[in-house]
């Protein structure tokens, strides 16, 4: 991080050397404007920009998808936020953003802590790195089994004397067992990110640490804490962009989504976008489905930018 | 003590108690260690050590044990989910492989992933270096704009996409789900790349400015061979990405032949509902999704971590 600055300091130094023109190899770079960067461009503007816009203008009006739009200004907006199974869906994206989320940085960070200076380390973190690159449909599936009346939870707990085990996949329990799984399944990455921010750490620190007679505490409270502050804020604008995201673990959590939509108390505002849009159950309401997303990504970015103000004003350089 | 004594022996040691590799020569290191950097042993540490070993062990176990009941039929895998297969059975496999459509989805998934990684990278490469050689404010708009795309999540652009690729024929379409794929994974390479290229020396490229190369082929002869790893990394990256992909091709496909496997999947585990749990086949679906990942994990595991986390890393 360090030398990425301060080579681009250089060169910006070079720049201003050579004077505003900048050498021959900077203006001929210069002139690969076009080629270079514009195919990139294009692609991404047109199918990632414009529907993003796109998206602002179909949320304005009402529209099912075919036939004329209707421009009803804000309506859509106040319609999601009178619908009960928004509000539900809303609530349940928020769980996962700050309960979930809490959830996997305290464990995260704890493991963090352990394996920092533990032996095996290496192992350790690769397997729990994997998680990470299994498609969550897996984990909903496989919690199916796990969870079912006749699955292994049940019968590992029936030596135990549990006779009558809770119903795991009854409609109301999907959710809290869905949040187990994501931090389950999430953890891991998270920690590995952390890793390799204290692994930067150099040990002298730690030496000075003991010489100082710092204790376990006092060693986390100023040396760790403080030069891993930038990844923390890294992470946790990572969480917030991809926890508003999930979608397929809800989508199949437990097998048991009967017609094939899960059952509306594990809903997330993913979920309901493209349930009212392409469910094929009701006319497709395109402007409240895209309203649904607009708010989704409202929270991203207010998130974003509050954590940004928030995490960066002591990065430590070292 | 020996930090008083021996200052100039810190920096030597210290490399040696990060890469520790486990057993005799982790513990011959441990003493030579300072105490600053030995973990201290309490129990609390023990706990946590002993917790994350059991974490490691029951993951592993999780994936044997998956792969494992493929190899079962539903009905000994339903009155004993502790079993082991009796024999190599691959009919689970079969059976998903031709009743599932696991077969087209595979191929289906298998090219969509290669052509759409393959293309991202192409596109995004150059795009990346011209924003990491070039300071401008153009450069540094471009380069925003392009990292803005992170940030929106892909529910937003669903419904939109789906109504302008339906004007052009293009939703169930594996051609425009490689188009949506490609520009989706822009914000995310274009970032990464930047990155790389800008950890690379500009000695070389300088050089055979001197020499005489144009822009064009200092990039091509120069640079892009000394980006190799880079580039290899963005592509795996993106490969887990696609491969993985759900909510849009989901909305995009429709039709059983153009499924890919996480859309087969999904339609697999539906059909249970009417035609009764087959858990021998959903395993065996859930191994021809998951197995793929591990082999390359396996394969270039280091590089996927990395690019991961120096990605992130700013």
């Amino acid at each position: 991080m360090s030398r990425t600055t301060t080579r681009r300091s250089l060169s910006a130094a070079a720049a201003a050397e050579r004077g505003q023109g900048g050498s021959s190899i900077d203006r001929q770079r210069r002139k690969l404007l076009v080629p270079f960067v514009g195919p990139a461009f294009i692609v991404y503007t047109l199918l990632f920009i414009i529907p993003a816009i796109g998206a602002a203008w179909i949320s304005l009006h009402e529209w099912a998808g075919s036939g004329p739009m209707k421009f009803v200004g804000v309506k859509n907006y106040i319609r999601v936020f009178q619908d009960d199974l928004f509000m539900k869906s809303f609530g349940n994206t928020l769980l996962l953003l700050f309960v979930v989320g809490a959830a996997i940085f305290i464990l995260a960070f704890a493991m963090t802590l352990v394996l920092r200076d533990m032996a095996g380390k290496k192992i350790v973190r690769n397997v729990i790195f994997f998680p990470h690159l299994i498609n969550a449909l897996v984990f909903g599936v496989l919690a199916g089994f796990i969870f079912n009346p006749g699955g292994m939870v049940n019968t590992l707990l029936k030596p135990f004397g549990v006779t009558e085990p809770p119903a795991w996949l009854a409609q109301d329990n999907i959710f809290p067992l869905i949040m187990a799984t994501l931090v389950a399944t999430t953890t891991g990455y998270f920690t590995t990110i952390l890793m390799a921010g204290v692994d930067r750490i150099p040990p002298y620190y730690y030496e000075d640490c003991a010489l100082a007679g710092a204790n376990a505490w006092q060693r986390l409270r100023y040396v760790i804490l403080p030069l891993t502050w930038d990844v923390f804020g890294t992470c946790a604008v990572l969480w917030t962009i991809s926890s508003v995201k999930i979608f397929e673990i809800i989508w199949v959590f437990g097998g048991s989504s009967g017609a094939g939509i899960p059952p509306t108390q594990s809903w997330t505002t993913a979920v309901y976008t493209y349930v009212t849009a392409f469910s094929g159950q009701s006319t497709p309401a395109y402007g409240a489905a895209t309203a649904s997303a607009i708010i989704s990504l409202a929270l991203v970015s207010v998130l974003v930018v509050f954590l940004r103000r928030a995490m960066r004003r002591d990065a430590v350089e070292f | 003590m020996s930090t008083l004594t021996a200052p100039d022996q810190v920096p030597n040691q210290a490399p040696d108690s990060r890469t520790d590799t486990p057993g005799k020569k982790r513990s011959k290191n441990y003493r030579g260690v300072s105490p600053a950097l030995r973990a201290e042993s309490n129990i609390i540490r023990s706990i946590g050590v002993f917790l994350l070993w059991a974490v490691v062990a029951v993951s592993i176990a999780m994936l044997l044990w998956m792969v494992l009941q493929a190899f079962r039929d539903t009905r000994s895998i339903l009155s004993s989910p502790w079993g082991m297969p009796e024999s190599l059975d691959f009919s689970n496999f079969v059976r998903a492989w031709t009743v599932g459509d696991f077969a087209t989805a595979t191929f289906n998934s298998v090219i969509t992933t290669a052509v759409s990684s393959f293309i991202t990278v192409a596109l995004a490469a150059p795009a990346a270096y011209y924003l990491s050689r070039v300071e401008s404010r153009l450069t540094n708009g471009l380069s925003l704009y392009f990292i803005l795309g992170l940030g929106i999540p892909a529910q937003v652009i669903l419904i939109p996409l789906f109504v302008m690729l339906n004007k052009v024929y293009l939703t169930d379409s594996l051609i425009g789900l490689n188009l949506v794929y490609i520009a989706g994974s822009m914000p995310f390479t274009v970032f990464l790349l930047t990155a790389f290229f800008r950890s690379l020396p500009m000695e070389m490229e300088e050089a055979a400015a001197l020499d005489g190369a144009t822009a064009l082929r200092t990039f091509v002869q120069i640079t892009l061979p000394l980006a190799k790893g880079g580039i290899l990394t963005a592509f795996v990256l993106q490969v887990v990405a696609h491969w993985n992909e759900t909510l849009l091709a989901l909305t995009l496909i429709q039709s059983t032949e153009k499924y890919t496997l996480p859309v087969a999947l999904i339609s697999f585990v539906q059909q249970q509902t009417y035609s009764g749990a087959d858990w021998g086949g959903l395993f065996a679906g859930l191994c021809i999704v998951v197995l793929p990942m591990l082999a390359i994990y396996i394969w270039l595991g280091r590089r996927l971590t990395e690019g991961l986390t120096l990605g992130m890393g700013k």
